[in-house]
């Protein structure tokens, strides 16, 4: 018989001929007791391999595994909430900053903020008080960021 | 609707029981794969509980519109393939030391009930270079389809294919050498 087919058969017994090659292996099979008997052999095969002994993962694996993602996931909540919250108090603190710059200057007599009149002392003090206010909240803020991260919050 | 998406979608919210019904359908078959690979149960422990976590952190990037087993098995094989490359001095595609037969446990009991053909068949498996065992076990254990599996290998389907005919090639011999004449052919 000639045209053996065995290359192919290890293949067909794992599912994965396309449609051209499986019509060749069955029709050959059909007329040569040789390939026929290898190919039943790696049917064996095959079937052997989908059950192979095999252990389960032990209780106490998936309870370990189930507590480490449940605490990953806490901690990532925890950090999320926690950039928010401070984008929350940034945006905050700044509108704060800016409103009551202007009602300051309000009461200390005109709105410093028109382009046709200087920038009066109280408006100039209270610019210079603010901008200390966040160089020195930033500096502390720089200062706990560098622990901050490896423990999931702010400060 | 593919339970698997539904509890995807729960576990990028936050939500831990889409991470119970994940592990309940696919735990099994992972643990299976990573022994196999492995060789070894305590680093597939190690690396099954680091799948798991992996799974946690990136299921954002995880495409919903295609089936959860494959991209489980890509994040497991990649994490179990970084940890075999840092014990193995060799090549991951040539057989080395053979891996430990893989659960069948030292319980005597167990071992005689597992009967000897297969056996046989684990240990022939267990011979064969980590990259041969992994698609064998993928195939075969996991059960995914060739396209599946090409892209659990992250190669093209034909490239997968003679991945897989190779390493059921390289069994064959390993199968004769100690098996009876009349088994396997």
């Amino acid at each position: 018989m000639s045209g053996h087919v065995s290359e192919l058969l290890p293949l067909a017994a794992a599912g994965a001929l396309d449609a051209r090659e499986q019509a060749q292996v069955a029709a050959h099979l059909g007329a040569c007791e040789a390939c026929a008997r290898e190919a039943a052999a790696w049917r064996d095969v095959a079937a052997g391999l989908g059950q192979l002994p095999a252990s389960r993962p032990s209780r106490a694996l998936v309870a370990r595994t189930v507590e480490a993602v449940e605490v990953f996931l806490a901690e990532r909540a925890e950090r999320a909430w926690n950039r928010a919250a401070l984008g929350f108090l940034i945006a905050f603190a700044w509108t704060l900053a800016v409103l009551s710059w202007v009602v300051i200057d309000l009461v200390a007599g005109g709105l410093a903020l028109r382009l046709d009149r200087p920038v009066g002392p109280t408006a100039a003090w209270y610019a210079a008080y603010v901008l200390t206010g966040w160089l020195a909240a930033g500096v502390a803020t720089a200062f706990a960021g560098r622990r901050a991260p490896q423990e999931g919050r702010i400060a | 609707m593919d339970p698997d998406r539904d509890d995807a979608a729960r576990l990028r919210r936050g939500d831990t029981d889409g991470l119970a019904g994940l592990m309940q359908r696919h735990q099994d078959r992972l643990f299976r794969f990573l022994l196999r690979l492995t060789g070894d149960e305590p680093m597939a422990e190690d690396v099954f509980q680091q799948t798991w976590l992996q799974v946690a952190e990136r299921i954002g990037r995880y495409d919903a519109a295609r089936p959860f087993g494959p991209w489980l098995f890509t994040v497991a094989r990649n994490l179990a393939l970084d940890q075999l490359r840092r014990i193995r001095p060799q090549s991951l595609d040539e057989a080395g030391e053979p891996a430990a037969p893989t659960g069948i446990g030292d319980d005597p009991l167990a071992r005689a009930m597992a009967g000897q053909r297969s056996s046989r068949l684990a240990d022939a498996v267990a011979r064969l270079a980590p990259l041969d065992r992994e698609v064998l076990s993928l195939r075969f254990e996991a059960e995914l389809e060739l396209p599946q599996l090409a892209e659990t290998l992250g190669v093209p389907v034909p490239t997968a294919k003679a991945r897989l005919y190779r390493a059921l090639a390289r069994l064959r011999p390993r199968l004769l050498a100690h098996a009876p004449q009349e088994e396997w052919r």
